[in-house]
């Protein structure tokens, strides 16, 4: 082994461990956490019937989001999107209220936000020619948070829940109990 | 000859080790674990910040030179930072989203019109995905009377990566940067800032860098 090999070994070994230290520092450092994904009730649904769900998500302190139905045009709305199996479909979504709140930076104008716990509820459809089986569900809240003096580019944060769709006597059996 | 390999690799192990602790450490999550395994946090990986990058660089410090960048105008016209060079320039990154910016540009707009004169330049950069004409009109309803840029994802990089806004810098005249301000400051603190900026302020020697 001459001593060439041995400086291509030892810049190899400081290269692939510059690139592995590198990527375990940056995944802390992404940013910070805003919003949580708490629960999502768990729904089962007979073909051809509905089931209500609901989504809670939790908005951390000193953050607040925009709410469904922001004041002004330019701020950016929360809203929920789900990609559905055909099996599926979501009814209407109900986002709860915003709370109108003024915040340091303007005293004199409120907004409408959330902050701490907020429910969004929906239905769950099942088609009539729906085959049983329990249906993962990919969602994804759209939100854009602000602090007491700042405001933090607009973010997405994936989540999932399980539809069960059954006949109607699993169903009914599972709802009892 | 094999212990030979391993010391080889067990050096630049070390070696590589230090120059990464020596590494400015960018985090900012304040997330912790979280203990209940029926909650899905919101942790980084899952999410897809837009418009700009996640932090990987740190903030520009207080006395060193602004980084460069070439950016256009609302008119398609490119601007460089460094072609301000003689003057006292403001780089105020902000977008039609964020409340706190809305109320800091009046002052800007205000203090562009106090102090142009003396040589001062407030430049804005948007960093926004609306469109250009969104983003025309919104400075317009505001009364902006100085270039508004379209930012990108680099620019932002060599900012720090402008993880919230309102986030605005204060260049001397010498393209140096003579303070920073990370989110809504007054408009006292931020009139100082440009007084200094334009030397018209003694550098208080009890402050430290920001």
């Amino acid at each position: 082994m001459n001593s060439r090999r041995l400086v291509c070994i030892a810049v190899t070994a400081v290269l692939l461990s510059t690139v592995f230290c590198a990527a375990q520092e940056r995944i802390p450092s992404q940013g910070r956490t805003f919003v949580n994904f708490v629960s999502a009730s768990s729904v089962v649904v007979s073909p051809g019937k509905s089931a209500p769900v609901q989504f809670t998500f939790r908005v951390q302190n000193p953050y607040h989001i925009n709410s469904s139905k922001p004041l002004t045009e330019e701020l950016i709305p929360t809203q929920i999107h789900f990609s559905l199996p055909g099996e599926v479909a979501l009814g209407r979504i109900e986002y709860p209220a915003g709370k109108l709140m003024a915040f340091p930076f303007d005293p004199s104008t409120k907004l409408s936000v959330y902050s701490g716990d907020v429910v969004i509820r929906g239905v769950v459809v099942a088609p009539l020619a729906a085959s049983t089986g329990t249906y993962t569900i990919h969602g994804e809240l759209k939100y854009q948070a602000c602090d007491n003096n700042a405001c933090y580019p607009p973010k997405k944060l994936p989540f999932t829940f399980n539809v069960t769709v059954g006949s109607a006597r699993r169903s009914s059996h599972k709802s009892r109990g | 000859m094999n212990q030979r390999i391993m010391l080889a690799l067990g050096v630049a192990v070390i070696v590589s080790a230090l120059f990464i602790a020596k590494l400015p450490a960018h985090s900012q999550n304040t997330a912790k674990p979280n203990t209940n395994s029926q909650n899905q946090t919101d942790s980084k990986p899952q999410e897809s910040p837009a418009p700009s990058l996640p932090p990987m660089a740190e903030t520009p410090k207080t006395g060193s030179m602004a980084p460069d960048f070439t950016l256009t105008d609302m008119k398609g016209k490119r601007v460089q930072l460094s072609s301000f060079k003689g003057k006292a320039v403001v780089v105020d990154f902000w977008a039609t989203w964020c409340e706190p910016c809305k109320i800091e540009m009046p002052w800007l707009v205000d203090l562009q019109k106090k102090y142009g004169p003396q040589g001062l330049q407030v430049l804005g950069v948007a960093m926004d995905d609306a469109d250009d004409q969104a983003i025309q009109e919104f400075a317009r309803k505001m009364g902006v009377n100085y270039p508004v840029l379209r930012g990108t994802e680099a620019v932002a990089d060599l900012y720090g990566g402008l993880d919230g806004l309102p986030a605005t810098f204060f260049l001397d005249r010498s393209g140096k940067i003579s303070d920073k301000a990370m989110g809504l400051e007054s408009q006292s603190v931020i009139e100082d800032s440009i007084k200094h900026a334009l030397g018209q302020k003694q550098e208080d020697p009890a402050a430290g860098e920001k």
